[in-house]
Parts: C-alpha cells; sequence; structure tokens
C-alpha cells in the first residue's frame, strides 16, 4: 500500500516538470524557428491573417504555441506569398537582432508575456496533423502587426519610418 | 541666474531642433499611364509634337476610386508619422494664390511684379513623389486587380523602391474595396524600400543634383573655362566637390564652357556647426567660395528643394 502512495506521489511530482521540459522543448522549436508560416488571406488593416503549423508530441501544447511561434513569424521569419496573398518581408529584418535583444524576447515570449496581446487563434481553424511520433498542428491566427511594431519601436528594436527626421 | 539657465535651455532646443534632419515631403499622383488609359490628359502641341498632359484636376473631380486611394495612403502614411502632401489641396492653393494674385493692384494701378520662375518656385514642391497605377484584368468571369505603387526621387528622378502584384480573383468585389485591399496589403513592403532608402540617406548622405550655369554675356567676363592660376573654373568647383561631399561621391555627367551638371553627389546632412542642410545650403557653401577672394565671381543661387540647386555665375 505504502508503495503504491510512493509511486503515486511520484507521479504527481513529476506531472508538473514533464509538462514545463515540454514547454521549454516548444519554446526551443520557435526560437529555432521550427515552425512553418503562411498567409492565410488578407486581413483588415493594422493585422496579418496567418496560418502558423507547430511540431510537438502534445497535441494541446502544439495549439497554444501557434500564437507565440505567430508573433515569432511575424518579427523575425515574414512569409511568402501567392494565390492573391501578398508576401511580407518581417518586422525586424537584421539578421542577429533576436540575440542582441535576447533578454527584452526572452519576457516578450515569456508564457503570459506580452505576446499575448498580439495574436488571436480564429476559431475552428485548427487542424491536428499525426506526424511520425508528434502531431502537427496548423493555426489560423491574426497578429496585431500595427501594435506590434510600434511596441517595438517603442522598445528601441527596430527604427520606425520617422526616425533620423 | 534664472535668465541664463533659461537662454542656455532655449540654446539647447535650438539647437537638437536644427540638429534633426529635414524631412521630405511626400506626394501622391496618379502615373501617366493611369491618366492617359482613364482618359485624364490634355493635348499640348509642342514644337509641332502632339504631347498627353496628364491633368491631375480633372482626375480628382472624377475619380472617387483615386481619391479613395489618396485618402487611404495618406492614412496609412500618416500612421507611420508621414503625412502626405494633398495633390488637390496644392492644386487648390495654386489656383488661390494665381487668383489672388490677378486681383491685387497698387493705388497707381501696378500689378504684382512676378516671373514665370517665381510662380514655378511658389508650388508647393515635394521631394519625393508616389506614383500610383491600378487597372482591373478580368479573367473569365472573375476580375483581380493590378496595382503598382513606385516612390521616386522628384529631384533625380531615380527609383527609390516599388510594390506591385495582382490581388485575389473576385467575382464580386467592385474596384474600390478591391485598391483598398491591395493598399493595405503592400503598404508594408512598400514602406520598407523607403525606410531603407531613408536609412541609406542618414548614412552615405542625402543625393542631390548640382547645375551650373554661366549668365551669357555677364558684366564679370567669366565662364566655367576662365582660368584662375592656370586651373579651369569647372575644375576649381570639382576639386571643391571633391573635398566636401561625402566620401568624394559625385559624377560629371555633362560640362561645358556655359554649363556643368554634376549627380549622385552626396552632401552630407549636417553642415561642420552641426544645422541641417539641403542641396541649397550645400549650393550657397560653394557660391560663398567662389564669391571670395581670389575668384570674386558673383553668383545666384536658386532654390529648387531639398534634393537640387542652380548655381548661375557671373552676375546676381
Amino acid at each position: 500500500m505504502k508503495k503504491i502512495l510512493l509511486a503515486l506521489l511520484a507521479v504527481a511530482f513529476c506531472l508538473p516538470s514533464m509538462a514545463s521540459i515540454r514547454q521549454k522543448k516548444a519554446d526551443k522549436d520557435t526560437y529555432e524557428f521550427r515552425y512553418e508560416i503562411e498567409c492565410a488571406g488578407n486581413a483588415i488593416e493594422g493585422t496579418y491573417l496567418v496560418k502558423v503549423w507547430t511540431y510537438s508530441k502534445k497535441a494541446a501544447l502544439a495549439e497554444n504555441q501557434c500564437r507565440k511561434n505567430a508573433v515569432h513569424g511575424v518579427i523575425f521569419k515574414g512569409y511568402g506569398g501567392g494565390q492573391g496573398c501578398v508576401s511580407q518581408r518581417p518586422l525586424a529584418p537584421n539578421p542577429g537582432i533576436e540575440t542582441q535583444y535576447k533578454d527584452y524576447f526572452n519576457s516578450f515570449f515569456a508564457n503570459g508575456g506580452e505576446f499575448q496581446k498580439y495574436a488571436s487563434i480564429l476559431g475552428g481553424t485548427t487542424e491536428t496533423v499525426r506526424v511520425g511520433r508528434e502531431y502537427k498542428v496548423g493555426c489560423v491566427v491574426s497578429v496585431r502587426k500595427d501594435d506590434l511594431r510600434k511596441a517595438l519601436e517603442a522598445a528601441g528594436i527596430i527604427r520606425g519610418l520617422n526616425t533620423g527626421f | 541666474m534664472k535668465r541664463y539657465i533659461f537662454t542656455i535651455a532655449l540654446a539647447l532646443v535650438a539647437l537638437v531642433a536644427s540638429a534633426q534632419i529635414k524631412k521630405p515631403e511626400l506626394m501622391v499622383i496618379p502615373s501617366d499611364v493611369w491618366c492617359i488609359q482613364n482618359g485624364y490628359y490634355t493635348e499640348v502641341e509642342n514644337m509641332g509634337v502632339t504631347a498627353k498632359v496628364p491633368n491631375y484636376k480633372q482626375a480628382l473631380q472624377e475619380n472617387i476610386g483615386l481619391k479613395l486611394a489618396i485618402a487611404k495612403l495618406n492614412n496609412l502614411m500618416a500612421e507611420r508619422q508621414f503625412p502626405l502632401q494633398s495633390l488637390e489641396q496644392t492644386i487648390k492653393n495654386l489656383e488661390q494664390r494665381r487668383m489672388e494674385d490677378n486681383m491685387t493692384v497698387s493705388k497707381a494701378g501696378n500689378e504684382l511684379s512676378e516671373s514665370a520662375l517665381d510662380e514655378v518656385a511658389r508650388v508647393a514642391k515635394c521631394d519625393i513623389i508616389l506614383e500610383l497605377t491600378w487597372e482591373m484584368k478580368d479573367f473569365g468571369p472573375k476580375h483581380s486587380l493590378v496595382y503598382i505603387l513606385e516612390a521616386r526621387d522628384a529631384y533625380t528622378g531615380k527609383s527609390i523602391g516599388a510594390a506591385s502584384g495582382t490581388g485575389a480573383p473576385s467575382m464580386s468585389a467592385d474596384v474600390d474595396v478591391l485598391l483598398e485591399e491591395a493598399i493595405v496589403a503592400n503598404m508594408d513592403n512598400f514602406n520598407d524600400r523607403l525606410m531603407a532608402h531613408f536609412q541609406e540617406m542618414q548614412t552615405i548622405g542625402r543625393e542631390i543634383s548640382l547645375d551650373i550655369k554661366v549668365f551669357a554675356n555677364n558684366a564679370a567676363g567669366i565662364d566655367l573655362e576662365t582660368e584662375f592660376d592656370g586651373e579651369e573654373l569647372v575644375d576649381i568647383i570639382e576639386n571643391w566637390l571633391q573635398l566636401n561631399t561625402i566620401q568624394g561621391r559625385f559624377s560629371r555627367q555633362y560640362s561645358s564652357e556655359n554649363v556643368a551638371n554634376f549627380t549622385q553627389v552626396r552632401i552630407p546632412v549636417y553642415d561642420d556647426r552641426g544645422r541641417a542642410i539641403d542641396a541649397n545650403g550645400f549650393a550657397k557653401q560653394l557660391a560663398k567660395k567662389l564669391k571670395n577672394q581670389p575668384f570674386n565671381i558673383p553668383c545666384k543661387v536658386l532654390v529648387k528643394g531639398l534634393g537640387r540647386a542652380v548655381i548661375i555665375l557671373g552676375e546676381k
């Protein structure tokens, strides 16, 4: 009986740390650009509509990570166009800017961080595909790029069109 | 004591304000091809050749799509702290001033004296022209919009950047909706190119063109081939440019005894006292050198905007 209780306690202790490990792995994937971002149509003014494909062993985690990846993609990756969509360059086109402002972006992309303000998943757009031993989850995300750009300009990370005048 | 602090603070504010680079003025105009395709032009006879000249006023009065496009572009640029000059307002201002001047007479009945050059110079000029073109293309029952927005330096004529593309085919959306969609979708890419141009200007200087001309039969009796200490005046000017442009960047496009055209002249955005300068300020520095010993050449500097200057030698 004692053994069973001990085992249950051990599992209970491990569960949160497993979730934390998975989250860390998902964040690592984000920083290593292990996600896909594509145009999902013409958005309303001030926003981009993107489809993001995220990989994870837990489908639910991947869905949560979609918003983070969408914002990350708009800032650092940009996306291609085609079929009436216009390709967009990243908001921060200088390579190395992510490393230069590491502290800022660590806090920006932390769980519950500022990135949440700029992205929302469109309901009913989630697709899940099993790829080998993990899931590939696709969501359509609306990113408020004008507000995001203003925040990055205010933080001195990217230049505004008006800078220097 | 308070007065001293106030004076120092005022001087600092003035220094900071003057240290800002002069901001270019931008204006959207419909392209020649759009105006001609849509019938907004007038035919002008010039030396036996009939030329089609865009009629912007007619286009603005008759085409709601153009007004919508300009309003949308202005809105998006204002959002980036770069409001555009209004083409419509510029035309109205010009007409208003012309009307006022025609009605102004002195007590003795004399009219205002104004040269044709004054009239041209006082028109609100822009430094960067944004040329807009769009056209609907039909693909069976569907139609889509082809859109081009190109920025050009008004003085050098160089293309700064463009955004273009064909929108998604649609069966129901009308031209105004598709145009607005195209503007919104392409604006960020366009602004990226504009920003690259501004960054380049802040790094390697403002690109201007400089024309040196000579008054015919001038009282000083000089031209660009006049020699000073065995060196022709045009070479003296070139040496000055070599020393005063950024990294000696300029090219002599054409020169004769009466005219010298220098293009791709990269001038610093601040003078040696930290004040923002443009083509006019740069040309005045050169004119000052030519007016002084040993040259003593009377010069006239014509203001042509931020990116073009003309110095006329021989008389004031």
